[in-house]
């Protein structure tokens, strides 16, 4: 209804209104920390909040397609420490470590075809299941390990991840092409068209001839792929397979999520909104820290950026 | 009693919203006895003495018929920390007692006929006492014999003093049940007359303002048989549903609401689940597992529920049109968003889209424009099969007109069309032939000049419920 009130709908901008927006309160947040600190925005340290920001970025992408498909994926925490498990213990047994890699990928990915077929097929609600799922991936982790983190990882595995490619960081550069490809899926292929689709009006799309379930499930997986790139890239920095890795990381995913424009009823969620909003997360952090903020002040600058972007997402969306 | 008359879309629901205040009006005023009110929000009409009975009852199916009844105002007890349920059900039932005595005020809501709930939001009104109620479509879901005791119902709450607002556009009713009537169209106010003085023909001409509904019809329909649907069966409401439908023919289905008209489309759209039966087209069985099954053997829905399950708001024209053929769109697994428009922006220029910009938002344009972006989605994925449910609902008149040539136009190049709609004038003016349905079954299909407004009600009303069969308690309790 309120759309009408927005100018000129048929001129196409380069970047959509909404994105601009993430845009702008990141700027703002990193402008202040800069007016604060005179290290915040060095070289150095941009690199550093890219760094930091890298693991919750890539959780993050899996998840807005989760979102923008209508559903929540709250498992990808456990997701990534049991498909790390499964991959570093191949990788101590001698498996050849890009073998051991797609290994753990592709334990992610079932995990995710597992969450995607008690939605999509058995019709459970996403956030009953990937709850269930949470606690049943992380007790499988805990299970096999005995709760302890197996030590021992490959060097050459630590040295690729912790490298740098013209200075940046691998983990970043990792991402920046998932989020590329991403970027391609969402906004050029079908597969992009049935996800919003899905996501705007299930019931439509389903009358429309859209492979529903084939696209829930597909959401789901990639969300479990990512999950396990992230947690291998985590691996590589601390040289251990923790099978209590993870924890909470499904509401950092979310927020980013949230604060890069994706709405959790389903149907809009942006790319490059969610990486924005995972560099505005990771900026916080990093800033804070600087300033030697204690920690529990950290958590309420976080929930407080949170709450405030929604605010601000609500008021120029307009109450329809 | 004022009736309150237009087509679709005249702007009928929209004035009693605005008195009701659930939308606010930007100029003008109301006044009630002689003062000017103003109507912020619905408590402010509710205080005023308005309210509104809607056309879709506003209950929660499973509370009950006096938790309904003091929704939002519970009576309570213990200092107002519980809720009396006793003393709600006493005086639910009072007012009740009044209307119609079988009901109990302690019955789910849901377990009542949809008249039988229709009397409980009247009862919810006289709690407020109301002066001026007002009803949007009540006889939509009800049967003849259930209109009787309405009105029956309705001249009783004049006789108390009542003022009643009557939207309808059944004339028969407004003339039954009113004295006065207001005619709308295309949201303007077009004239007042008294109901005694004039004739249906006079209000019906000013209502639609010009004669759409007179112009002849003209079959396209070629012998050749391209769908046979045998004994369709969903075990639910459908019963062996057999039909054959004809190259370029128009095929009406008319029925009361509930007769299973749109339920025996979304079977053959392969959207609910078929129990026994088939769907033959052009000598193949028809795979029901999925729509996506149906459109690629050839069929496509149009919804009557545009919102709920025909588009998807946010995304583009383009988009919506391209959902079921999106691979002939695709190129090298990427989306060729120039060929998509190249096709579509002609094809929505030639149905006369308003603007033709198919890179916006669907749900930017009007009902009639989204209409067309469906009918559009089916002639792009060229299925030879489009079913049609209600396809003029919530559209104005203009593209109304515009829809009806776009359907002759569809049959004449040799596409095949199934309209269900509960307006008999389109029925009659699309149709080669007309099939009624009667609870679940076909109960008769009318050719040529069988096709009447009478016959096609002879057969629509369930026998059962006859109006000369049953002797409707209501009035009784009533007189």
């Amino acid at each position: 209804m309120n759309k009408t009130l927005t100018a000129s709908p048929s001129r196409r901008l380069p970047i959509n209104l909404r994105d601009a927006g993430t845009l702008f309160g990141l700027v703002l947040i990193f402008a202040v920390f800069a007016a604060l600190n005179p290290v915040f925005l060095t070289g150095p340290n941009l690199i550093n909040i890219l760094q930091q920001s890298a693991i919750n970025a890539c959780i993050a992408l899996g998840m807005t397609f989760v979102i923008i498909s209508g559903g929540i994926d709250l498992s990808v925490g456990p997701t990534a420490a049991v498909s790390v498990i499964v991959g570093a213990t191949l990788m101590i047994a001698g498996v050849p470590i890009p073998l051991a890699v797609v290994a753990a990928i592709a334990t992610g990915m079932a995990c995710g075809l597992f969450n995607g077929t008690l939605v999509a097929i058995a019709g459970l609600q996403p956030f009953i299941v990937t709850l269930g799922a949470l606690s049943l991936y992380r007790a499988l982790a805990l299970i096999f390990t005995g709760g302890n983190p197996i030590f021992g990882i490959p060097t050459e595995f630590r040295q690729a991840i912790n490298s740098l490619v013209l200075g940046v960081p691998v983990p970043v550069i990792i991402v920046a092409v998932i989020a590329a490809v991403l970027w391609v899926v969402l906004n050029r292929s079908p597969l992009g068209e049935y996800i919003l689709a899905v996501g705007g009006n299930q019931e439509a799309a389903r009358i429309a001839g859209v492979p529903v379930a084939r696209t829930r499930i597909t959401v789901y997986v990639l969300s479990g792929g990512l999950a396990a790139v992230a947690g291998l890239i985590l691996t590589g920095r601390l040289g251990a397979a923790d099978p209590t890795m993870g924890n909470l990381w499904e509401l950092d995913a979310i927020a980013a999520a949230a604060i890069g424009g994706a709405s959790l009823m389903g149907g809009k969620g942006s790319v490059i909104g969610t990486l924005m909003g995972a560099v505005i997360l990771g900026g916080l952090r990093n800033g804070l820290t600087l300033m030697n903020v204690q920690a529990f002040y950290q958590l309420l600058a976080t929930g407080i950026i949170i709450l405030v972007a929604m605010l601000i997402d609500r008021a120029t969306r307009g109450k329809a | 009693m004022h009736g309150l008359l237009g087509e679709n879309g005249a702007g009928k629901s929209t004035l009693l919203n605005i008195l009701s205040a659930v939308l606010s009006a930007s100029e003008g005023q109301i006044i009630i006895d002689g003062e000017p009110v103003s109507l912020a929000q619905p408590a402010d009409a509710r205080a005023a003495g308005i309210a509104m009975i809607h056309q879709e009852l506003q209950h929660i199916p499973a509370l009950s018929v006096a938790q309904n009844m003091f929704l939002g105002r519970p009576l309570t007890q213990a200092g107002g920390l519980l809720v009396d349920r006793g003393s709600q059900e006493q005086r639910a039932r009072q007012v009740l007692a009044d209307l119609d005595p079988s009901i109990d005020p302690r019955a789910p809501i849901h377990t009542l006929k949809v008249a039988q709930q229709q009397i409980v939001e009247i009862a919810r009104a006289l709690f407020d006492d109301a002066r001026i109620i007002t009803m949007d479509e009540p006889t939509s879901s009800l049967t003849p014999s259930e209109f009787e005791s309405l009105a029956a119902l309705i001249a009783r709450l004049a006789a108390r003093g009542v003022s009643i607002i009557y939207v309808s556009h059944k004339m028969d009713e407004v003339f039954r049940v009113c004295q006065r009537a207001t005619i709308l169209r295309d949201g303007r106010y077009i004239d007042t007359v008294d109901l005694s003085e004039v004739s249906e023909d006079q209000v019906i001409s000013r209502m639609v303002g010009r004669d759409i509904m007179q112009e002849g019809h003209v079959s396209h329909a070629r012998p050749e048989v391209v769908m046979r649907v045998e004994g369709l069966d969903d075990g639910r409401l459908i019963r062996e549903a057999s039909f054959e439908l004809h190259r370029g023919e128009v095929l009406g289905i008319a029925g009361l609401v509930g007769s299973g008209r749109t339920e025996l489309l979304r079977l053959i759209a392969g959207i609910d689940r078929v129990r026994q039966g088939r769907v033959v087209l052009n000598g193949n069985p028809v795979d029901l597992r999925s729509p996506r099954h149906a459109i690629r053997s050839g069929i496509g829905l149009v919804p009557e529920e545009r919102k709920k399950d025909g588009i998807v708001r946010d995304r583009s024209v383009a988009s919506n049109i391209a959902l079921p053929c999106m691979g002939r769109f695709t190129r090298h697994g990427l989306v060729r968003r120039k060929a998509l428009r190249a096709e579509a922006t002609p094809l929505m220029k030639k149905m006369g889209m308003r603007p033709p910009d198919v890179t916006r938002a669907i749900g930017t344009f009007s009902g009639g424009n989204q209409q067309k972006a469906i009918i559009g989605r089916w002639l792009a994925a060229d299925v030879d099969i489009l079913l049609f449910d209600e396809p003029t609902r919530g559209i104005d008149i203009g593209a109304k007109a515009e829809i009806y040539a776009l359907i002759e136009a569809l049959a004449k190049s040799g596409k095949s069309i199934v309209v269900v709609s509960s307006e008999l004038p389109e029925i009659i003016r699309l149709s080669d032939r007309v099939m009624v349905m009667r609870e679940g079954r076909i109960a008769a299909t009318l050719a040529g000049a069988e096709i009447a407004e009478d016959a096609i009600a002879a057969n629509a009303i369930p026998k059962s419920r006859r109006p000369d069969k049953i002797p409707a308690q209501p009035i009784e309790a009533l007189s």
